[in-house]
């Protein structure tokens, strides 16, 4: 912004200038440009890479297939086959099933999520806990943890015969599964949240920060207490960072894949197609069925970049019906 | 590319075999002609126990073909993602070991070579006609069975003499017994019905008449829960319903536990599981005997299958005749089988019965007492059933039945509906692969 409007007084001058100071100007744009391309270049060049090829190579996988004419025992040719493995991917209620899983896992988790993350960063900003920098490290450390170890740490703690919880419920008298039918879900919740609560309580906390300290100043004059302040005050003010914070967890959930595909190994409740992505991999790599496997992808995507916009518009839809009340 | 081999190349490199020594100078891939004397090399993986030995028993010898060994890990745990992969990169081995259900998948995605015109009319005669039958379609060959496992009822006969049980013959007497032992000891019971045996469901409903996959009209016609199965599926639920049966993983701690307490009185495995029991429970020496499956009618009395592995042929090998003649060493030979049992207790059922007096020379029978199991094996190997045929995607279909077979234990749903929720998971994933399907569901 600051850039633009240093230099478009020059610009507005009139074209009677001297040929000389043209010439300069339009070096000075080209440098501009140089830069503004040199420094863009590398964000460009991943997107190109590490997106658009991979989505470019999947669409094109999802559209073509070996072709196998009747019991499929001749030889096969790669061909294009329009929607067909669309339609497969549609039908299959172990995908559908899929998703209704990862869609149950967001209504839990998103909530969860925001709401814990959100507390814990007003808690902190409020002043009532002492020691603040360290409980913020403490409740940061697990978001340090890779998601796979964290996977194996609570896979050791849910298992039956070597975790000490269920030994020591067992102490108490109570029978526990963590990863039975009913349980399994929750106890995936349980590890993301111990692995992610942390770093968006810090985004949180960050936002609060940046808050005016006389506003606060103002409501506490008013004869706001510390809980009021803290809900009616400073939560609508870092409106913003809760719909990033929900977006973002939003589509990580979406992609659920590390914790259930650790923990399938322990607990016959999760199966090999328990989730969106691990029925992709399930397609590609043990079915070897790239196209479908890659329809799926594509399904996917879709259903996240429809999801994340809906959530977009939903909460400017809100803002603007505030705005418009108000 | 260094090191791998296109299969436009590895055809080129058959019809220059004689400069083959030129050739493999090229790119050293799934297999490399040296030129040395005329050897052949050839290269093979499997997950076999004894594999080892039987590779140096034949490289020993033989001087015109060698071949160069990998263990690799059993199929389910990587060794079939391992194949498929390196079949993706033209580097398969020139031999591979598949198991049954899986024999159609590697035939359609092009791993598995059509060897029919390769199996010769000796070999032929000498394989079990339904083991040969199980890796054979549409009249094409794409591999050569090793063993072929019927399914028989291990049981503990010091159990059943203390508790005073007849040997059941029928399924009605075998349910019956349940019932019989939850009464007599409650926290006994008769059998495992496994969570994750839907290869075990399978031979159950294979032996009932069940055709869960046909081919004799020129397109895959999927029927998972017909007559026969659904029959088979209302059994087992009652028993799990009456809670005279065990439901849980039998690859599990919690069933080793089972066999080891002698909780559970019986077990319906493949020949094979004999010796992997003796393997993995020595201290049960003697109180094991083994009989023979219970059948719905014993005036026609049928078995399926439970394991057993095959050996393919690759796409991408450059020597099909010499790894064909290394496979039908291996699976007819006596030596052949000879050192495969120096690796340990076997007691496979080979798919060239003539090879029994071998195995049960080798076979130290005083685990079950001396009981003669060959002969029992024998007998039961030829009651298998013939014409059954294995999906094209069996992996898939079977964890699929799994997963409703876990939910059942957990409470929810019924063993039919997890064998329908199989052929319902299964339908999309072979119209994806293009083949030619049709069901017929009830």
């Amino acid at each position: 912004m600051t850039a633009t409007t240093q230099h478009a007084p020059p610009a507005a001058l009139p074209a009677t200038a001297p040929a000389s100071a043209h010439r300069t100007r339009k070096a000075a744009r080209r440098r501009r440009l140089g830069a503004c391309g040199a420094l863009m270049a590398p964000f460009f060049a991943l997107l190109v890479t590490v997106f658009l090829i991979p989505v470019g190579t999947a669409v094109y996988l999802s559209f073509h297939s070996d072709d196998h004419p009747g019991l499929g025992f001749g030889n096969a040719r790669t061909v294009f086959v329009g929607v067909r493995s669309y339609t497969a991917v549609l039908t299959d209620p172990t995908f559908l099933s899929g998703l209704g899983t990862v869609a149950l896992y967001c209504l839990i988790y998103i909530p969860l999520m925001v709401l814990g993350s959100l507390a814990l960063a007003l808690l902190l900003d409020s002043g009532v806990v002492r020691l603040r920098a360290s409980a913020q490290l403490g409740l940061f450390l697990p978001h340090a943890v890779p998601g796979i170890i964290a996977a194996l740490i609570w896979l050791y703690l849910y298992t039956p015969g070597i975790s000490p919880v269920i030994e020591l419920f067992a102490k108490a008298d109570i029978t526990i599964d963590f990863l039975g039918l009913h349980t399994v879900l929750p106890s995936i919740v349980n590890i993301a949240l111990w692995s992610n609560l942390g770093y968006n309580m810090v985004v949180f906390y960050a936002a609060l920060q940046a808050v005016p300290r006389e506003v606060i100043e103002a409501a506490v004059v008013d004869g706001a207490g510390p809980v009021r302040t803290a809900l009616q005050v400073k939560t609508p003010l870092v409106r913003a960072s809760i719909v990033t914070v929900a977006m973002f967890t939003l589509v990580w959930g979406l992609q659920l894949f590390t914790e259930p595909m650790l923990l399938s190994q322990s607990s016959p409740m999760i199966n090999s197609r328990f989730s969106p992505s691990m029925y992709i991999y399930d397609a590609a790599f043990t079915r070897n069925n790239y196209s479908l496997a890659a329809a799926a992808s594509v399904v996917l995507l879709l259903f996240t970049i429809a999801l994340s916009y809906g959530v977009t518009r939903w909460t400017s839809r809100l803002d603007r019906a505030e705005e418009a009340s108000r | 590319m260094p090191g791998r081999q296109s299969r436009r190349s590895v055809l080129a490199a058959m019809a220059a075999l004689p400069l083959a020594g030129a050739v493999s100078a090229c790119g050293k891939g799934a297999s490399t002609a040296s030129g040395t004397g005329g050897t052949t090399r050839i290269t093979f993986w499997s997950a076999l126990r004894g594999s080892q030995e039987v590779v140096d028993e034949f490289n020993r010898t033989h001087d015109r073909i060698q071949v160069d060994f990998q263990q690799i890990p059993s199929g389910n745990q990587g060794g079939y993602a391992k194949l498929s992969n390196a079949a993706r990169a033209g580097n398969a081995p020139d031999v591979a070991t598949i198991e049954y259900p899986q024999v159609p998948g590697f035939a359609i995605d092009g791993v598995a070579r059509d060897i029919t015109d390769m199996v010769g009319d000796t070999l032929k005669a000498k394989l079990l006609p339904q083991a040969l039958g199980l890796t054979t379609f549409q009249g094409r060959t794409y591999s050569v069975p090793l063993d072929v496992e019927p399914m028989v009822m291990h049981y503990r006969t010091d159990l059943f003499d203390q508790y005073g049980l007849q040997v059941p013959r029928t399924w009605d007497e075998f349910a019956e017994l349940a019932h019989t032992v939850r009464r007599k000891a409650p926290k006994r019971r008769l059998v495992l019905f496994p969570t994750d045996g839907a290869m075990q469901f399978a031979a159950y409903s294979w032996q009932a008449g069940a055709q869960w996959f046909d081919t004799s009209e020129g397109a895959w016609n999927v029927s998972l829960a017909d007559a026969p199965t659904r029959r088979v599926a209302a059994y087992w639920q009652k028993l799990v319903d009456d809670d005279v049966v065990f439901m849980n993983g039998v690859e599990s701690r919690q069933s080793d536990a089972q066999i080891a307490n002698g909780l559970v009185l019986t077990r319906l495995s493949g020949a094979w599981d004999a010796g992997a029991q003796m393997r993995a429970q020595p201290g049960l020496k003697g109180k094991w005997r083994i009989a023979p499956l219970p059948q719905w009618d014993e005036g026609r009395p049928y078995v399926g299958t439970h394991g057993g592995s095959t050996f393919a042929v690759t796409k991408d090998s450059s020597h099909p005749e010499a790894a064909m003649e290394f496979i039908e060493w291996q699976v007819s030979h006596p030596d052949a089988l000879r050192a495969r049992l120096s690796s340990g207790a076997s007691s496979q059922y080979p798919a060239v019965p003539g090879l029994v007096p071998v195995d049960r020379k080798a076979f130290d029978a005083s685990y079950y007492g001396g009981q003669d199991i060959y002969t029992l094996f024998d007998e039961e190997a030829h009651k298998i059933r013939d014409g059954w045929v294995w999906g094209p995607r069996m992996t898939a279909t079977g964890k699929v039945m799994q997963d409703g077979f876990a939910r059942v234990s957990g409470g929810q749903g019924t063993l039919i509906g997890s064998v329908r929720a199989a052929q319902d998971g299964t339908m999309p994933d072979l119209k994806a692969l293009g083949l030619s399907t049709t069901q017929r569901s009830s």
